[in-house]
């Protein structure tokens, strides 16, 4: 999950790990290309320093990186944003748990 | 037919034709200038003619005819002054010299039989050349004070009469020099046909250059023009219309907008008869808007017997009016005077006219910038409010996201583990978060509070060196470079928790838009009776064209990237709105990539 919130960050990684999923944690996009290494999932906010959302998904795609993005934005365009970098799902913040947990679900690659 | 009768057949013809033209147009329009140029100049043709006429026709002369000429030829310095108190004044003991003059001359021709004396003609040449020269230095004069066309005519008028005098004076002196009569014939011929010429361009000017004369100033005006609708004002640019009309003109020239709702057109800088605002009336300048049609008065008296005596004492004696209009856009009037009544003819009215459709464009584009000017600003406050709305929305939604799903996961965990131990992480993220919105809260709250002025309340000593070291040694800024200058304290009647807000905000706007390792430094002083707080930083810098609008409502600078830098744009509003509310002023000098220094000026208030 990638999000300049440390908060944001801390409660999502708590909830998901509850959930029995394995979260790795990057303050903005830069780090989170540096991290990448095959995720079910990527959970992206949009406004972050060194490296936007849109930023880090044009050289996460262009790396040929194919992990779904969920797009999770306190900005009123959520799904304009998210149709923006061609994000596979948004979650407009704030959300409930369940629409969090239903997102990942949803989206997140199966392991074969 | 030798070159110097060549010379003085066309000094006649042209003599004569200015007659005609000064005669046909006073017959046209009978005024008291137009009347004594024609008698002028009547009097001039009468002598040629009745000379050519004997000549020719080899006839005898007729003693009566002889005498009246004579008589006319006598009067015409005395026509001549006449003239010269239409265009300026002439004082009392000039008009009785001239009319004694007259009366002697007149006496001297009509007593004597034959070839009057020398000496008395001596005399009477004299007075003819000193009342020419007289004459000739007053229309100069007049020319000096006015401009355009009027400036140029009255200075032919004045080289024409200078002519006329020297030639009456050199033709005087011939008979008395028998030896150099040849040649001073042939210079009085020539002086005669240089008088002719000056007096045709003076008094009776051809279109053609009547055109070239105007030109200049038109041409200035012209060029003047394209700038005047950016002037600050609607009454600076009426004020350089009239003086680009007024000098176009050769006149004074007053402009009237019209109003619309109260149906009236209203002076700027009316001339003495005009009220600052004219409705519906008598008035000459109302008729022509009224009509859309330009008019010239020769005599505005005349034409408006109810209002003569303010006319004339106002001097206001022609008049040329002309209606600014824009297609169908009534938008005011234009009106040209002058004190003496000759300088205007019909031909002005053309050019009249021109100024007014200029003044009419001129008029009409800066509407037409001001209206653009109001839908820009109604543009930009309409973005602005839109934008803050959305990044507020943003700010508070943030905080919400962990407040929610915090609560949300501590609640699901409550029910599902009821043993498990407290999540103490959780619950301090909760607590911290809900701090943070309440912050949120408070900055939009107080933005609004600022509107309505209730910012500021009670008021107490403080000393504000002692505010910044405290805030300087928060918690916040441990590992950032703060320096703390100031002597002495500085202590003043403020609101305590107000003033700590503005300048806790300086503080962390300093640290927030510059490096971690730079410097941020805070100089407190008292000087002149007033608190001073300088803070400097050396960070991004505000863009010069930001710097205007930095203290305004949700005004961010240009180059703060807001996905970097969180925020509203409403912590330096609030500053300033409570710096103002204090009786203080702040200001700031910045330099992109150099940093920005932010100045607050506080009065120290009664704190005794």
């Amino acid at each position: 999950m990638v999000d300049d919130d440390p908060s944001i960050v801390a409660v999502i990684s708590d909830i998901l790990a509850a959930e029995g999923h394995e979260v790795v944690a990057a303050e903005n996009g830069q780090e989170a290309l540096a991290k990448a290494n095959g995720e079910a999932l990527v959970l992206l906010d949009m406004r972050m320093p060194v490296l936007d959302g849109w930023g880090f998904a044009r050289r996460f795609r262009a790396s040929g990186k194919r992990s779904p993005i969920v797009v999770m934005t306190a900005a009123e365009n959520a799904s304009r944003w998210a149709a923006e970098i061609g994000a596979d799902g948004y979650l407009a913040k704030p959300f409930e748990i369940d629409a969090l947990i239903a997102a990942v679900e949803r989206h997140a690659t199966k392991p074969h | 037919m030798s070159a110097i009768e060549l010379v003085s057949v066309l000094t006649e013809l042209i003599f004569v034709l200015v007659f005609l033209l000064v005669a046909w147009s006073a017959v046209r329009r009978r005024t008291r200038t137009s009347i004594d140029i024609a008698l002028f100049f009547g009097a001039i043709a009468a002598f040629i003619v009745e000379s050519r006429v004997v000549t020719t026709l080899g006839l005898e002369q007729v003693e009566l005819v002889n005498d009246v000429v004579t008589i006319l030829v006598i009067a015409m310095p005395y026509l001549l002054l006449r003239l010269v108190d239409d265009f300026s004044t002439v004082p009392f003991v000039a008009n009785r010299l001239a009319e004694a003059g007259l009366l002697f001359s007149a006496i001297a021709f009509l007593a004597t039989v034959g070839q009057p004396p020398t000496s008395i003609v001596l005399v009477i040449v004299v007075y003819f050349a000193a009342l020419a020269t007289y004459c000739a230095v007053k229309f100069i004069r007049a020319a000096r004070r006015s401009s355009g066309v009027t400036r140029r005519r009255l200075e032919a008028v004045a080289a024409a009469t200078l002519l006329l005098g020297l030639t009456i004076l050199v033709a005087g002196l011939s008979p008395v020099v028998p030896a150099a009569a040849g040649a001073l014939d042939g210079l009085v011929q020539i002086l005669a046909l240089g008088s002719a010429i000056a007096y045709f361009v003076g008094f009776a000017p051809p279109p053609i250059l009547r055109r070239a004369w105007q030109e200049p100033e038109l041409r200035a005006f012209l060029r003047r023009a394209a700038s005047l609708p950016r002037l600050p004002d609607t009454p600076s640019i009426v004020g350089a219309l009239q003086d680009g009309a007024g000098s176009t003109l050769g006149a004074r020239a007053t402009i009237g907008l019209y109003d619309r709702e109260t149906n009236k057109l209203r002076f700027q800088d009316p001339h003495g008869v005009l009220p600052n605002e004219i409705g519906p009336s008598e008035y000459l300048v109302w008729r022509a808007f009224e009509t859309q049609g330009a008019a010239y008065y020769a005599d505005a008296a005349r034409a408006n017997p109810g209002l003569a005596p303010a006319y004339r004492a106002h001097g206001v004696r022609s008049l040329l009016i002309a209606p600014i209009s824009a297609a169908t856009e009534r938008l005011g009037a234009l009106e040209a005077y002058t004190d003496h009544q000759p300088v205007f003819s019909e031909d002005d009215l053309d050019l009249v006219r021109l100024l007014a459709d200029q003044a009419a464009v001129i008029l009409e584009s800066r509407s037409l910038i001001d209206e653009a000017a109001r839908v820009r600003a109604h543009e930009q406050a309409a973005r602005l409010k839109e934008d803050f709305i959305s990044a507020a929305a943003h700010d508070l939604k943030t905080p919400l996201t962990t407040l929610v799903a915090q609560a949300q996961f501590l609640e699901r965990r409550a029910v599902t583990e009821p043993s498990a131990p407290p999540d103490i992480a959780g619950i301090r993220r909760i607590v911290l978060e809900a701090r943070r919105l309440s912050a949120l809260v408070v900055e939009l709250l107080d933005s609004a509070r600022l509107e309505q002025g209730k910012l500021v309340g009670e008021r107490e000593p403080v000393d504000l060196v002692e505010l910044a070291r405290d805030i300087t040694g928060r918690e916040t800024y441990q590992g950032r470079r703060i320096t703390l200058s100031a002597d002495a304290p500085v202590v003043g009647s403020y609101d305590p928790r107000r003033i700590e807000q503005a300048l806790e905000n300086l503080v962390e706007n300093a640290v927030k838009y510059s490096p971690e390792a730079s410097e941020v430094r805070i100089a407190i002083m008292k000087r002149d009776g007033l608190a001073r707080i300088d803070v400097t930083d050396e960070g991004i810098g505000i863009p010069s064209a930001d710097l205007a609008q930095i203290f305004e409502r949700f005004h961010r600078g240009t180059n703060v990237d807001d996905r970097r830098f969180a925020g509203m744009g409403l912590g330096l509003f609030i500053c300033k709105g409570i710096v103002e509310q204090h009786g203080g002023r702040i200001s700031v000098d910045s330099r992109v990539g150099t940093g920005s220094t932010f100045h607050v000026v506080l009065p120290l208030g009664d704190t005794a």
